[in-house]
Formats: structure tokens, C-alpha cells, sequence
């Protein structure tokens, strides 16, 4: 439907006066199109193919520019980086910053991204950390980390979420829906599950000091999957533990979803997101639940097709649940 | 008669309108709640997470009743007519629930109806296609297909049926020119043609399809699917990659014995000049376009065809080297992106940096964060042959995949 006919119809209701329907109409034909998230977009495009393409070109080419050359280039575009971005650094603050110059956010994030292959690119060629692997990648996350407090950004406190998460062991690339890890390993599986809540109890606690608390969100959305999914692993893997891992996944599932309850409760703002927590223990829940089912009563053995009764009542019974935690009422009073 | 209330979806319309007015201050507040009061919707309320569980849910549901009642008429299989029987039956019967329980429970778009949308299309469909003989070809059978989507869309306004709609319709075009030998050489141009003019049919939909609300979603995904072919149809690398494929075929086909009259394969690109014009100059249209027109999808688009324009000569020429290129590129585009963000601090010729209500806040911040772990992960780890992460060794046991 155009504007210009929902005006018309208004008007013909009542509801707007003669007035402001020639305002709203002027209004409608004078408004500009926000290219607001296109720009950005293609900011983040230029900057991911700007760092991969620098990555590329330095390991095809550090023979002819030598070593010291290529990490000296490499450090003074960092600093430059992190240089603009401190110079125009939004003022600290412990809550969401609104006041805030859109290139620094980016000049932020060139800086990690060129750290990152800096980094890469000193231990490949001088293994500088020798084989303390894991220094190399803990070492990302103690520096992104402050810096993601300090400029109020989430994207940067996620790649610090997720060097801390391969520092364990577990390598993420959400575009690729790409994880790789071994969670054939218990040491593995326990340090995950280990930093996983680490993460979520450090969030909250800072949620409750009220420092930063629209950070909980990215925090309980990394490290809540981690923390699900290597329960899972455990499950899956490990036997003799495989009912301890069980309750756990279970107490784990019961948590999210009483925090996404708690949320809508008390936030009207943050209820839409609250549902991803629901989503999130009823998923992985029923992923459990259903392996426990056929790993322990062998319901294909009760006689053809007999297990199919347990996907359609268990499936019924899912949609009964989420459906009955969205708000009640219709579509306008929200 | 549609599916869903479609004075509920005209009145949600004019609601979500009022809202934005009401939030630029072109309305006052006791507006706003008469136009509430005046077009009620009476969906249940519904949010994009629990959508996609109840969406998987109710399709594990459905696909495990059709599954447990599929063993009571195996004697039946061997027969192709009540196979067919069977499954459009099982469709029409999930259709009739899944109509049921829209108006029991005021759902729209609300993931179990979507299920329910999309599964008995499905069956339908695929139960009506074990009646047509079993050696007529793939474009025969789409063919046969088609109106049912169309009905299918035309009762439900779904957009996931608009996109099988469309599909469907561009694979029985390329399964049929594809068996003629100007068929194969004239691909390029009917898919160019046809897109082109499905476009503008969208953009007038028919007296079927007029009321807009109800099929609004669906004719804007049609039009995103018809450029796209559009544009990929016209650019030279992608025609060519075709005409391997398409020579490849024909290639295969030829060495079975037995075959008629030896295929033809398209030899080279025919009109190359051609393709390179309309490579270069199609998404300058589509960008022209969108800046008179104020158009974001040409905008999108027209910007997505200059990089595929710029990859395209860069594929061919050669003139610097692929990580010279990637950097380059990468560089010219955050220039653009920071020229346009300092250019339209204040309002200009129609546009703004300012984000409105069109713009998705939220997912952008959510995209942000994927976006950065995504860039994250390529920076750190393809170069690193000398560096491992933590404890090391990479099983490769993924979570997910034992069950």
C-alpha cells in the first residue's frame, strides 16, 4: 500500500485532519531514503577485502620486502589505526554510547583485523611465541577485550569472544556455520563448558554492576552455544559420564529458558531477543533428549514405526510451548 | 476467499504506517491509538527466533505422520497413480489442518503455518507429478507444476512459495531452450527477456495478485530473484562458465549410444562485444536508476553489479595480480563507503545517512558481530602453518554430526 492511499483512507475515517494529511503527504514526498545500513555494509565489505587482500599480498610477497620492512608496515598501519580511533574516542561511558563517529568504530576493527594478521604473520616467521600456542591466541583477546569496553563495540568483543573460544580449542566462522573442534577430547569439552561460565557469570555480574549491560546479549549468545553445544559433545562422546552431561545439558536448557522468561518480565526492550534464549534450550534440549531417547530404549526395536509417535508428540508438544510463551493478545496492542 | 484474513494484513499495513508517522512526529499519540483502534489486526503475536522453532518443529511433526502413515499403503508404491494419489492426498490433508489451525489460532507467519504452507504444497505437488508419465522431461514436469504454485500463492501470498514459484518457472524455461541447439544460444538473451518483462509485470501485478499487502513480501522477492537472473544473465565470465557447462552436457550426452541427431553445444560466446557491453553498462543503468528513482533495490543491486563488473574485467585482463586486486578493491570501497557516509551527513538529493525505520537496526548490529568473528577467523587463521590454536590437534569430530 502507498503512503499517499494510506493518507486518503485515513482521512476518509476521520482520523486525520485535511491539514495534516497535505503535511503528511509533503512529508512522505520530501523524506530522504536512508542508505544507512548500505553504507555501512559496504564499509565492512571494503575493510574485510582490504585486510584479507593485504594478508595475501604480504605472505605472497615478504621475500622481495623483507621481513623487517613488511612487520614494521604492518605495525605503523595498526598504530595509525588504533591512533585515529583513540583520538576520536567516544566519550566512556558505562552504558550504550550513542555519540559516536561512525569511522572510528571501523578504524577500530581495521586495527584488530590487522593485528590479528600481524600477529599470525610474526609468530609464522619468528615464532616469537614459540610453540605457547596458546599465548598467541589468548593474547587477542586480553587486547580486544578492554578495547571493546572502552569504544562500546560489539563486534569488537565478539572476535575477543572468539579468539577466547579457540583459545580452547574451538574455531568459529558463524558465516560458514563452520566449527571446528575435537570434542572427542574431555579436556576440550571441560575447558569450553569451564569458559563458557566464566563468560556467562562474568556478563551477568557486570550486568548487575550495570557496566555495559547491552553487552550480555553477544556475551550469552557466544558463549551460551558454546557452552550448549560442548555439553552436547560430551553427551555424544563420553559414556561413562554421558548422564552427568545429560543433567547438566538439561540444567543448562532450564537456565536459558528461565533467563528468557526473566527478561521479558522485567524489559520490555530486550524481549524480542530473550526468544533466541528460548530457542536456544529448546533446540539443544530436544537435540539431547531425542539422542538419550533412542541411545537408551531402542524404540526402533518396539515394532515398525512405532519411534515416529515419539517425533509427532514431542514436536506437538514443542510448539504448544513456544507458543504459549509469546506474549498473548493480537498484533496491535504490542 | 484466501488463506489468512486479508483485512487483518490490510489494516496491519496501515497500522505499521501510522506507527512510523506517529514516531517522526506527523501524528500525535491519541492518533495513533484511534487508527490502532479503527484496523485492528488479529494475528497472534509472533517474534523471528520462536518462528524458526516453531518452524522446524511442526515440519518434524508433519514429515513423522506422513512417514507412519506412508508403511499402511506400501502394497500401493508400486502403482505411480495411487502413490500420487497417496502423497497429494497427504498434502491436501496437511493443508486442511495447517487452514484449520490458522483460523483456530490466528496464525500468520508465524513459522507453523509456514511449515504447514510449504509441506502441503510440496506433497501436492509432488503427488500430482507421479500422474504425468514417467519419460516426459524435468520442463514438462515443471511445466505441469506452475499453476499449482500460482494457485498455491495466489491462496497463501507466501513468500517461500513465491521463490518455488519462480524457481521453478526459470528451470522449465532452461531445461526446454537447453534441447535446442538455438535454444542453447539463444539462453542468455530469452533468460534477459523473460526477467525483464517478469519484472515489469511485478511491478503492475494483475488483478489476481492486486491487493498489495497480501502479496506484497512475495512480488518484492520476485522482483530481487528476476534482477538478479537479470544481471547474472548479462555478465560475460558468467555466460561463458555457462557455455562450458552447457558444452560439457552436450559432450556427455552425445557419447551415449543410441542418442538421435548428435547435440550441438554453443562452440564460443556468441556476440561477445555484446556481453561485454551489457556487462559494464547494465548495473550502470540499474545505479543511474536508483539514484533518480530512489530506489534501493536498484541501488543494492546496481552497486553488487559495478563489483561483479570490476571482477569480471579483473578475471579476464589480468592487470594486477589477485591479492593486489582484493587490496584495491577492498580500499576503494571503504573510500566509497567513507565518501558516502561524510557526503550525506545532510540531507542530499533525496538521500541521508541517517538511519530510519527502514533500516534494521538490530540485525545490523547482530551482522556486525557475525560479520567481525567471520573476518576475524579468515585473518587469523588460513597463513599459519606455524601456529596452532590451544590444544592442538583438530579431530575434526564436528557436534552435531554422530546423531
Amino acid at each position: 500500500m502507498s503512503p499517499d492511499s494510506i493518507v486518503s483512507e485515513l482521512g476518509r475515517q476521520g482520523i486525520l485532519t485535511p491539514e495534516q494529511q497535505s503535511v503528511i503527504t509533503t512529508a512522505e514526498r520530501q523524506k530522504p531514503v536512508s542508505l544507512h545500513g548500505e553504507l555501512r555494509s559496504l564499509l565492512y565489505l571494503g575493510i574485510t577485502a582490504l585486510s584479507a587482500g593485504l594478508g595475501l599480498l604480504i605472505y605472497d610477497n615478504f621475500e622481495q620486502i623483507g621481513h623487517l620492512s613488511l612487520l614494521g608496515g604492518m605495525a605503523v598501519g595498526c598504530g595509525a589505526c588504533l591512533l585515529y580511533a583513540w583520538l576520536h574516542r567516544p566519550a566512556w561511558s558505562t552504558g550504550p554510547v550513542s555519540e559516536r563517529s561512525a569511522f572510528t568504530d571501523y578504524a577500530l576493527l581495521l586495527f584488530c583485523l590487522l593485528f590479528l594478521t600481524l600477529e599470525g604473520y610474526a609468530q609464522y616467521q619468528y615464532t616469537v611465541f614459540g610453540t605457547r600456542y596458546g599465548l598467541a591466541t589468548l593474547l587477542p583477546a586480553l587486547l580486544f577485550l578492554p578495547l571493546a569496553y572502552r569504544f562500546d563495540h560489539r563486534g569488537v568483543l565478539g572476535m575477543a569472544l572468539a579468539a577466547l573460544v579457540s583459545w580452547v580449542g574451538v574455531t568459529v566462522r558463524p558465516l560458514q556455520l563452520y566449527l571446528k573442534t575435537n570434542f572427542f577430547a574431555q579436556s576440550i569439552v571441560l575447558s569450553s563448558i569451564a569458559l563458557a561460565l566464566v563468560l556467562i557469570g562474568g556478563a551477568l555480574l557486570l550486568e548487575r554492576r550495570a557496566v555495559k549491560p547491552h553487552f550480555t546479549y553477544t556475551y550469552l549468545t557466544i558463549a551460551g552455544n558454546l557452552l550448549l553445544i560442548a555439553l552436547l559433545g560430551g553427551l555424544f562422546n563420553f559414556t561413562e559420564q554421558r548422564l552427568l552431561y545429560a543433567l547438566a545439558l538439561g540444567v543448562g536448557c532450564v537456565a536459558f529458558d528461565l533467563y528468557a522468561r526473566r527478561e521479558r518480565r522485567i524489559s520490555a526492550g530486550r524481549a524480542g531477543g530473550s526468544f533466541l534464549f528460548l530457542l536456544m534450550s529448546a533446540v539443544y534440549g530436544y537435540i539431547g533428549l531425542t539422542y538419550l531417547f533412542f541411545t537408551y530404549l531402542h524404540p526402533t526395536r518396539w515394532g515398525d514405526g512405532v519411534y515416529y509417535w515419539y517425533f509427532i508428540l514431542t514436536g506437538i508438544g514443542l510448539v504448544y510451548y513456544l507458543m504459549s510463551q509469546l506474549p498473548r493478545g493480537n498484533r496491535t496492542t504490542a | 476467499m484466501r488463506a489468512y484474513n486479508q483485512t487483518w494484513i490490510h489494516n496491519r499495513a496501515i497500522v505499521r504506517q501510522a506507527v512510523s508517522w506517529q514516531r517522526q512526529g506527523l501524528l500525535s499519540p491519541a492518533q495513533l491509538t484511534a487508527v490502532e483502534a479503527a484496523y485492528p489486526v488479529g494475528f497472534r503475536q509472533t517474534n523471528g527466533f520462536v518462528e524458526v522453532g516453531l518452524f522446524l518443529f511442526t515440519t518434524i511433526v508433519i514429515l513423522a505422520v506422513y512417514l507412519l502413515l506412508l508403511p499402511l499403503s506400501s502394497q500401493l508404491e508400486d502403482d505411480r497413480v495411487a502413490y500420487g494419489l497417496i502423497n497429494a492426498g497427504f498434502g491436501l490433508g496437511t493443508g486442511l489442518v495447517g487452514n484449520w489451525l490458522i483460523r483456530r489460532r490466528l496464525l500468520y507467519r508465524n513459522g507453523i503455518d509456514n511449515a504447514f504452507v510449504v509441506l502441503a504444497t510440496g506433497f501436492l505437488a509432488f503427488g500430482v507429478n507421479q500422474f504425468i508419465p514417467e519419460q516426459v522431461s524435468l520442463s514438462t514436469h515443471c511445466l505441469l507444476t506452475l499453476p499449482l504454485l500460482l494457485l498455491a500463492f495466489w491462496y497463501y501470498g507466501d513468500t517461500l512459495i513465491a521463490f518455488l514459484t519462480v524457481s521453478v518457472f526459470y528451470a522449465m524455461l532452461f531445461d526446454w531452450l537447453i534441447r535446442f541447439s538455438w535454444g542453447r544460444d539463444a539462453l542468455p538473451f530469452v533468460l534477459m527477456g523473460v526477467s525483464t518483462g517478469l519484472y515489469s509485470l511485478s511491478r503492475r501485478p494483475g488483478r489476481l495478485f492486486r491487493d498489495t499487502p497480501y502479496y506484497a513480501d512475495g512480488i518484492n522477492l520476485v522482483q530481487w530473484f528476476t534482477l538478479i537472473v537479470l544481471l547474472l544473465c548479462s555478465n560475460y565470465y558468467v555466460v561463458e562458465e555457462l557455455n562450458g557447462i552447457l558444452a560439457d552436457s552436450a559432450r556427455a550426452l552425445n557419447e551415449v549410444p543410441g542418442q538421435g541427431e548428435p547435440i550441438q553445444a554453443p562452440s564460443t560466446l556468441g556476440l561477445p562485444a555484446l556481453f561485454w557491453l551489457l556487462t559494464v553498462v547494465l548495473p550502470l543503468i540499474l545505479l543511474w536508476q536508483g539514484v533518480v528513482r530512489r530506489d534501493r533495490m536498484f541501488l543494492i543491486l546496481g552497486m553488487l553489479g559495478v563489483i561483479g563488473t570490476v571482477a569480471t574485467l579483473h578475471h579476464y585482463l589480468h592487470w594486477v595480480p589477485g591479492n593486489v586486486a582484493l587490496t584495491i578493491g577492498g580500499a576503494l570501497l571503504t573510500g566509497l563507503a567513507v565518501i558516502g557516509i561524510r557526503y550525506l551527513r545532510i540531507n542530499r538529493s533525496g538521500f541521508t545517512d541517517t538511519p530510519d525505520d527502514d533500516t534494521p537496526a538490530s540485525l545490523l548490529d547482530n551482522a556486525a558481530v557475525v560479520a567481525a568473528m567471520q573476518a576475524s577467523a579468515s585473518a587469523s587463521t588460513p597463513h599459519r602453518p606455524g601456529m596452532r590454536f590451544g590444544d592442538g590437534s583438530f579431530g575434526g569430530g564436528g557436534s552435531g554430526d554422530s546423531y
